[in-house]
């Protein structure tokens, strides 16, 4: 591993090293002064002369098309996922935002660049697929109030999107947890916004008003948490938590702080029972603002959790396992259970979507807590965390994947949104006659949600169960290959977690398939029989989905040794 | 990438592209069924493009030029080539700390020999037998706005076959053979809507499946006892010693059950009898899944199995075996030729004749997995060459079979077509009054009106009218006769010899050996039978003597093979007629060509071993005087006057003539023999299957449904119940109000709270 390079603002190494979010707000201002830019005129003060600045007045036939943000936001979000790509290239040099008495702020590195990856990947799709959903009403100089105003209103959303973005890649690149948490707070503001952006509702609405209520407490009670740590150990430098927390992480002040901070990240990846907004909110957002929920944000909550549980509250720094194994193992059972029962028998798709994102959340949760127990076993804590590496790259390619397969589930569901609600299951009837394509691809997608090979949903989550057992099992793994016997008593007990992903995806199948059998066997909704609004954007986005999800499943070597390089990078102590 | 086991990367710069035979066909079968939907009925998809039989044929010969080179580069020698190219799917393995162990799942390219004979039987026959289809398929109006889907089933095929031939382990064969198999059920039920054909579509995958089954036993049990389904290991000297020092005998019951899935696959007693039904599937189909390819796989996986057969530490193990492939062979051989004596459908004929000439391979293969597994012939120079000429025997019947029966099919569906189009001509001139006539019976079609394109009893005395195509049949008929230096003959007698040989060694194959002496003269009887009773004589009805010649894309193909059957000569001086597994030397490597023709032709009639220069004489005596002789005098006779036909077939035609004339003889008695009504029910064997299913399978298939619906269905209803109201009660807690929320978040915290401090 090469060594850190410190960099401080605006010095030398800067652009290069935040070259993404730098785009990212270039891209921002453009948003916001194109679509003011006209024949607007200023009067130079003390004199009648006035002079075309540009600025307001009657607005271009360009800058007035509302599909001109629209394409700016996809543009700058796709530069910023490209950007990111090509730093994997050369492999990712370590650089540190520092300040300048050498406090690091923010630490680029494999770990932060793949989940830059997974938000500017899904914000790009989202944006690029919203492009069909917000009709042009009108374009040019002189237009109605209504419609300048629809069009003023669709830049906010790209605006939003964009402030969205730029508040997650905060979130990863974060090295202090005050840091962390402006980014999540920037995110999770733009989001609440973005839920309630879909007024033609009126659950839209009321979802995002729910969403910040039900956010803002969990920020709050994550806030306090964090307002504790800073009074216990004084600074919110990872480092420095970490290192306070090996002398006496078993102090009750840290432990409740720590708690506190799991209830607020917990909200974020919809963990039970701080998952309840979740299911409102998904099926009251448009549906690409859902998928974004369920991919980016989700991933942006999970950034916070390996963060504190794994960097400041580490594995290895209590002797016995860590504190929050308990806890986490719950969580996760809990969670996953929970979600898949209630998915079961959700009658609206996105509800239904909602649910199944709240299981995988349990998954994921899972493998958070597998790594927690990978120096359990005496013998495994020399392995120098490989397994807990094999945990983590299993849970990252799982959190990148499912952009592909979930967001593209939600894009599909757009489609018929626009045709009129995609609020039943109903409303999916007969898909596969008004439109092969789109019912095959929500198949496929529904299935590798499913985790059926050889899709990319089958790999993710084969490789998580299997970093579990493999956890569970440790050394006695080998053995047991040269003829030994154990029993399950013997294994360690995150072993059951996995058998309960097994359990769950067995009773996952169940509504999953059923969206194919509404497609493929049922009739359409009355009046709803004909083709589906037209619009290439969103079907486009879709067959990305699509394309990723089946070459990530037959292909993955590529992007998983990505992820490894990020797994191996959260925690440097693991090489 | 990990290389699988010890396999050597030949530095050959062909080798890298060898994917592309397979996977040229395998993606070219998505996109004619896609354009084929996007632009059914477009004059230009159906006339330039004839719905995608062109880009078939297109990827088709480029899968043959990339075979051609492959074997060009592998000519000099094959010992110890086994090229593997990895593909891997799942390399989650590496993320393993070591304790468990890896999953790959490679794909890997393996040439030997055996390859190479097959890839170039392969490649060759489905390039000639997609350009005949362009001729066959697309001329038929029935097949209209639907041979897209023809031609997308038909390089999926090709690509499993090829595929198969050219993988490099047990596994990817067993999942080729399976891809040949779906297609095999879609092909045959191309024309799905006709009842007969979708029985017999059903039939065939069923039986097919009832070897497949024991095909995949057998590679369980292969698996257990190495480890692994590679060639590069199951075939590694050192691993065999190692099983064969624990369990022999279970490896020749691993080998057993795959021979059965062989059975299955290449049609022989006792699962012989999906072959005559599927010739409901087009003649194209007929040509390429049933003469040319797919029966051929069951052989190529019996030639497979040699490194364990030959090798030195199984000797004597493996001799059950051996006899009972050779034994299977025999019976079918002779079973199978006797029914084929009274099928009156052209198609039959040949389907029958298939599963006899399969089993005279069988039979070939057989002996001489015996002789190499008895012989110590790694050390002694003369037994190894009884073992590469017993081997290189078998294989080139293949050869030889494979082009001679594919020209016979397609000969076969040439005559059907033009019958079929001539019964057509007349039929609208009956019913010209009638204003409108629904034009839709396919070529392989059995018509409402009761006549019988295929049915024999409708032709006669075509030689006339399709001369190249009652060339293309008399040569393929010769070819499979034995008629001395035509085709077949080169193989046959060496089958015949070995089979001798062997049986003085071992008193138990004289049953095989007697067998595959006897089936010479059927042949002879039924290929003559059926020549005759189509070519020659005069018109039986009507409609024969209305046939006009056929059209050029049929032409090309019965051409080409002609040409190949007549010139097999050239092949066996090629070093066609020794090949074995060990051979440092590949194809003409020996001798000059003119060399090994000489050679070919002494030891083919200059026997020095008397037994054999004896045997060859009794069996071209059997088989080319003796059984011909039979049936000229039975079939044929003279042309309808004014006929004439070509210069090379007239003596023949005369010969017949003059036979039938003088020696023809009344066989009503032996016409309505019981034997005779037996094998037209072709000895009741689908009688007997058909009830043995009705009786156990269809009595157990009852019973489980009753236990599924009430017991299974019943449980999962209960479950699915009990989980909606499970689910109902969760969905419950989710009430809408923002406060109820915030009081869930607030107890998780508490619940939080109180789990850590628990651990604190």
């Amino acid at each position: 591993m090469s060594t850190v390079s410190n960099v401080e603002p605006f010095k030398d190494g800067f652009i290069e090293a935040l070259c993404p979010e730098l785009i990212l707000f270039a891209g921002l201002i453009l948003l916001i002064i194109v679509p003011n830019l006209g024949k607007g005129t200023v009067r130079i003060p003390g004199t009648q002369k006035r002079v075309m600045w540009l600025l307001g007045g009657d607005r271009f036939k360009l800058t007035s098309n509302p599909r001109l943000p629209a394409w700016i936001a996809t543009v700058t979000l796709g530069a910023a996922f490209v950007q990111t790509i090509l730093s994997f290239q050369d492999g990712v040099d370590r650089t540190a935002i520092v300040t300048a008495s050498g406090k690091q702020l923010m630490l680029v590195n494999g770990f932060s660049r793949v989940f830059e990856l997974i938000f500017f990947g899904a914000l790009t799709l989202a944006a690029f697929a919203s492009m069909n959903r917000l009709e042009v009403r009108g374009v040019g100089p002189k237009l109605s109030t209504d419609d300048l105003y629809n069009n003023r209103r669709q830049a906010d959303f790209y605006i939003l999107m964009l402030t969205c973005g730029l508040g997650m890649s905060v979130v990863a690149l974060a090295q202090d947890l005050f840091v962390l948490f402006i980014g999540l707070e920037l995110a999770s503001f733009s989001t609440y916004v973005l839920v309630a952006f879909y007024k033609e509702t009126e659950a839209g609405t009321e979802a995002g008003m729910k969403y910040f209520i039900v956010g803002s407490v969990a920020s709050g009670v994550g806030l306090y948490g964090l307002s504790m740590l800073y009074l216990w150990a004084g600074s919110l430098q990872f480092d420095a938590l970490a290192s306070q927390f090996i002398i006496n992480g078993t102090d009750p002040l840290p432990l409740i702080a720590m708690g506190f901070v799991i209830v607020g990240f917990g909200f974020k990846v919809s963990a039970a029972p701080f998952h309840f907004a979740a299911p409102d909110a998904y099926a009251g957002a448009s549906s690409p603002i859902a998928g974004i929920l369920a991919t980016a944000s989700k991933a942006m909550g999970i950034i916070g959790l390996l963060r504190m549980l794994l960097i400041v509250a580490a594995p290895e720094a209590s002797e016995d396992g860590t504190v929050w194994l308990t806890l986490l193992g719950v969580l996760a059972l809990v969670t996953m259970t929970w979600g898949n029962i209630a998915a079961l028998g959700s009658t609206n798709p996105k509800r239904m979507l909602a649910y199944s994102s709240v299981a995988h959340a349990g998954y994921m949760l899972a493998a958070i807590t597998a790594i927690g127990a990978w120096n359990w076993d005496d013998s495994l804590a020399g392995d120098g965390g490989e397994s807990a590496v094999a945990v983590l790259t299993a849970l990252i390619f799982h959190l990148v994947v499912l952009v592909a397969f979930k967001l593209g589930a939600f894009l599909v569901l757009s489609i018929l949104e626009s045709d009129g609600d995609a609020s039943r299951l109903s409303s999916l009837g007969g898909l596969a006659k008004r439109e092969p394509f789109l019912a095959v691809a929500m198949f496929i997608f529904m299935i590798s949600l499913a985790g059926v090979p050889p899709l990319a949903g089958f790999v993710s989550k084969l490789l998580v169960i299997m970093g579990i057992v493999k956890v569970a099992v440790g050394q006695m793994g080998a053995e047991i290959m040269a003829g030994g016997d154990f029993g399950l008593g013997d294994v360690h007990w995150v072993w059951w977690l996995a058998f309960a992903m097994v359990i769950n995806s067995a009773i996952s199948m169940y509504y999953y398939l059923r969206i194919g059998i509404v497609m493929f066997f049922d009739e359409a909704e009355e009046g709803r029989t004909g083709p589906l609004p037209r619009g290439w954007q969103v079907r486009f986005a879709v067959l990305a989905c699509l394309m990723a999800t089946l070459f990530m499943g037959v292909a993955s070597d590529k992007l998983l040794e990505i992820c490894e390089v990020a797994a191996q990078s959260l925690n440097y102590g693991w090489n | 990438m990990a290389g699988t086991g010890s396999s050597t990367i030949v530095d050959s710069d062909m080798m890298q592209f060898a994917p592309l035979i397979i996977l040229l066909p395998m993606l070219a079968f998505p996109v004619i069924l896609f354009l084929g939907r996007v632009f059914n009925r477009n004059p230009f998809w159906k006339d330039t493009m004839k719905e995608g039989g062109i880009i078939a044929l297109v990827v088709m010969a480029a899968s043959l030029i990339v075979s051609l080179l492959v074997i060009k580069d592998h000519l000099g020698g094959f010992a110890g080539i086994k090229d593997s190219i990895d593909f891997l799917w799942l390399n989650s393995a590496v993320y393993d700390g070591g304790s468990l162990e890896p999953i790959t799942f490679g794909f890997g390219i393996y040439i030997d020999h055996i390859t190479v004979m097959l890839l170039f039987i392969a490649s060759f026959l489905c390039l000639l037998i997609n350009i005949f289809s362009i001729g066959y398929m697309n001329t038929d109006p029935i097949n209209d706005n639907r041979n897209h889907r023809f031609y997308a089933e038909f390089v999926l095929f090709c690509s499993g076959m090829l595929g198969m031939v050219l993988a490099d382990s047990f596994l990817w064969l067993f999942i080729f053979w399976e891809i040949m198999g779906l297609c095999s059920y879609l092909l045959i039920g191309f024309y799905y809507e006709k009842p007969s054909a979708a029985y017999a579509a059903k039939k065939a995958f069923l039986t097919t499946r009832v070897g497949d089954v024991f095909l995949m036993i057998g590679l369980v049990m292969m698996w257990d006892l190495f480890g692994s389904l590679d060639y590069s290991v199951v075939f590694d000297e050192a691993n065999i010693a190692a099983v064969a020092a624990e369990s022999s005998g279970t490896l020749q019951w691993a080998l057993g059950m795959m021979f059965i899935g062989a059975v299955g696959k290449s049609a022989q007693f006792p699962l012989h009898v999906w072959l005559p039904d599927a010739m409901e599937g087009p003649t194209p189909v007929s040509a390429l899944i049933h003469a040319a390819t797919m029966v051929n796989a069951g052989l190529y996986l019996v030639a497979r199995m040699f490194p364990f057969f030959g090798s030195e530490y199984l000797q004597n193990d493996l001799v059950d075996l051996a006899f009972i492939i050779a034994l299977i062979g025999g019976i079918t051989a002779v079973m199978a030729a006797a029914i084929a004596f009274v099928q009156h459908d052209l198609k039959k004929v040949l389907a029958y004749s298939t599963m006899s000439q399969l089993a005279y391979i069988f039979t070939g293969l057989g002996c001489a997995m015996f002789l190499a597994n008895t012989l110590d012939w790694h050390n002694d120079d003369d037994a190894h060459y009884i073992v590469i000429i017993a081997f290189g025997a078998a294989l080139f019947h293949l050869f030889n079979h494979a082009m001679a029966k594919g020209m016979l099919f397609m000969a076969s569906g040439s005559v059907i077509h033009e019958v079929h189009h001539a019964h057509h001509h007349l039929h609208h001139h009956d019913h010209h009054d009638e204003g409108h006539h629904d034009d839709h019976h396919g070529h392989d079609d059995h018509h409402d009106d009761d006549f019988d394109a295929q049915s024999m009893e409708n032709m006669g005395g075509l030689a006339s009218k399709m001369p190249l195509t009652a060339t293309a049949m008399l040569v393929g008929s010769a070819s499979i006769m034995g008629l001395p230096f035509i085709g077949g003959f080169w193989s046959k007698e060496g089958i015949i010899a070995n089979a001798w040989r062997v049986a003085l060694e071992d008193p138990r194959f004289f049953l095989p050996a007697i067998c595959v002496l006897i089936g010479a003269g059927m042949t002879g009887f039924y290929m003559s039978r059926m020549w005759l009773k189509t070519f020659a004589g005069k018109p039986k009805t009507e409609v024969a003597a209305h046939v006009g010649p056929t059209n050029t894309w049929i032409k090309i193909p019965l051409f080409v093979l002609t040409f190949v059957s007549l010139s097999a000569v050239l092949f066996a001086g090629m070093g066609f007629t020794h090949w074995a597994p060990d051979s440092e030397y590949g194809l003409m490597s020996e001798k000059s060509l003119i060399d090994g023709i000489v050679y070919e032709i002494n030891h083919a009639f200059a026997n020095s071993d008397t037994f054999f220069f004896i045997l060859t004489y009794i069996a071209i005596a059997i088989g080319a005087i003796l059984g011909p002789g039979i049936a000229l005098s039975l079939y044929g006779g003279e042309l309808a006057s004014g006929e004439k036909v070509k210069p090379w077939m007239k003596p023949i035609i005369r010969l017949n003539a003059w036979v039938f004339d003088r020696f023809n003889f009344d066989n009503q008695s032996v016409a309505n023999s019981g034997l005779s009504k037996a094998l037209e029910n072709r000895l009741y064997f689908d009688h007997y299957y058909d009830m043995a299913m009705l009786k156990l399978v269809a009595g157990f298939s009852d019973k489980s449904a009753e236990t599924d619906k009430n017991v299974v269905d019943g449980v999962i209803k209960k479950i699915e119940s009990g989980s909606q109201s499970i689910s109902k009660v969760v969905r419950s807690l989710t009430t809408g109000s923002a406060r109820d929320y915030i009081l869930m978040v607030s107890v998780g915290a508490l619940a939080i709270f109180f789990l850590l401090w628990g651990v604190a």
